[in-house]
């Protein structure tokens, strides 16, 4: 009895959880390059009472055993590596990646983060850094006088200046590639970090034969997290979360009238 | 005392226990290529084997016990996830997992690609192939044809291993949706096909739980009402006023 009050209270931590995760998802529906994460569950452990094939007598053995398991878990929340939307800007600095690849960004503490959001922009000293203002690795600065900048498939960053009329190189953009993206530690402001899970990242230039996929200017990656989806997510999460809370209630009538019957 | 009181007694440890495995269930609802379990009942007779004396007798020393629970083995629905390492299973088929305790398997087809490069369960453990685990290689959009072959970039890394549990088996829950059964009763599988950029979903009939967990409780406090009435009816009416008209 008591089994079955922890059992559905698991069941609805585990929903409450789901939601929460459900409602990321939904606020960065708009966010460019997030990836949605999908929480998975698993069943917990069992009793085994009666275990099956036992012998009932001497000549005969129990068809079926007797088990009890003992709720949920929730294990992972995984991201979705599907490709989102290409939102076209028409601003040479967005850049968008068509395949697996993630930009990589120079952090602060200077550690290496990767993000697949491209909304670059320069700073005062003409380096391309996020929104928040941290460089890509290796760094592109563009020199002031550029009037025009090219940034190829293959990650080529190209300008113009005044007077000459041969583009100039000024860089080449690296990706980075995980061999399970999934396993990636999200730490906000679009950033992931490598993790053991994720493996260590194997870099290269787009367009590469490692499959890092190739950069498309001009455009935003889309969040790829699919709000009807989400919806219907959230029904059954809603519904999940009620059966349980229903389990609790009749474990909590059915002890009542075992405790009335004393009376 | 009378038996009856203790066939009521019996019963309602019995309808709790079931509890315990409507409310797994229920738990579970959203847990992917989760198999609910169902419970049933057994009668014992008490001193069977002597001679019943009356057809009054079996009814009254016939004890209902909690017998065995069993595994449902109905597909669950086939949800599009379009994730690329999702794996839905078209009938009755399991994917064999290599775990640290010997070979389990599952209907949770929501993979993941290791550190090592092996096809894995949301656990870890490696999903068997025909000739063992799958390594793909990364970076490269992988295609699972509709009999389990796996290709990335543009070769064959391997076939899933499909199997099918025989009509007689009873599959033991390991937890984390893993299933055993004994080897005898494993066969390869192949009515089942594999659907990618899907998952299936628990198989926990959320209406017939919720009537089973109504049926336990009312069966239960049907039993508190018996217990009630043996206690203050009769059993009083023996321990207290006989004694008194006497």
């Amino acid at each position: 009895m008591i089994r079955a009050l922890y059992t559905a209270a698991s069941g609805m931590t585990a929903q409450q959880l789901n939601l929460d995760n459900i409602a990321n998802n939904l606020a960065n529906s708009s966010t460019t390059g997030f990836q949605q994460r999908r929480l998975a569950f698993s069943d917990m452990l069992y009793q085994n009472t009666v275990a099956p094939g036992s012998a009932a007598t001497q000549q005969t053995t129990n068809a079926a055993g007797l088990q009890v398991g003992l709720g949920v878990r929730p294990t992972t929340t995984e991201t979705i590596q599907t490709q989102g939307d290409f939102n076209a800007t028409g601003n040479p600095l967005d850049l968008a990646i068509s395949g697996a690849g993630f930009f990589q960004i120079l952090l602060p503490n200077g550690q290496t983060g990767y993000s697949r959001s491209g909304s670059f922009n320069l700073n005062s000293q003409g380096t391309m850094v996020t929104a928040d203002g941290n460089p890509l690795d290796p760094a592109i600065t563009i020199p002031p006088n550029a009037t025009n900048i090219t940034v190829g498939s293959d990650g080529t960053v190209t300008v113009t200046q005044p007077g000459t009329t041969a583009a100039t190189q000024v860089g080449t953009i690296q990706m980075a590639l995980f061999i399970n993206p999934g396993g990636l530690n999200s730490v906000g402001n679009n950033i992931y970090l490598e993790t053991t899970a994720s493996g260590a990242p194997v870099i290269g230039t787009p367009g590469g034969s490692e499959g890092l996929g190739t950069i498309l200017q001009g455009n935003l990656e889309e969040s790829n997290v699919s709000v009807v989806d989400q919806f219907v997510q959230m029904i059954v999460a809603q519904r999940s979360y009620e059966s349980n809370s229903r389990v609790v209630k009749a474990a909590d009538e059915m002890l009542q009238q075992l405790n009335q019957l004393s009376q | 005392m009378d038996s009856g009181l203790y066939a009521a007694c019996t019963a309602m440890m019995a309808r709790t226990d079931a509890l315990d495995t409507i409310a797994n269930n229920l738990a579970n609802s959203s847990t992917n290529g989760f198999r609910e379990r169902h419970t049933t009942f057994s009668s014992v007779l008490a001193g069977s084997g002597e001679p019943l004396e009356s057809q009054l007798n079996v009814v009254t020393n016939s004890y209902g016990l909690l017998g065995n629970s069993h595994l449902d083995m109905q597909s669950g629905s086939l949800t599009r996830t379009n994730n690329e390492l999702d794996l839905g299973i078209d009938g009755p088929g399991f994917l064999a997992v290599q775990t640290a305790g010997g070979v389990a398997y599952t209907r949770n087809g929501s993979l993941q690609i290791s550190t090592k490069g092996q096809l894995v369960t949301q656990n870890g453990d490696p999903v068997l192939g025909e000739t063992g685990p799958i390594t793909i290689p990364s970076g490269t959009p992988v295609s699972i044809s509709a009999d389990g072959t796996i290709t990335a970039q543009g070769a064959i890394a391997g076939k899933l291993k499909l199997v099918e549990f025989s009509a007689t088996a009873d599959p033991q829950s390991l937890g984390s949706t893993y299933y055993t059964v004994p080897p005898k009763d494993v066969v390869n599988s192949t009515m089942s096909q594999v659907r990618q950029g899907m998952v299936e979903s628990s198989n926990v009939n959320p209406v017939s739980s919720v009537v089973e967990l109504i049926s336990a409780q009312r069966a239960l406090e049907g039993m508190r009402h018996a217990l009630t009435m043996i206690d203050t009816e009769i059993d009083k009416t023996a321990a207290q006023d006989i004694p008194r008209i006497s």
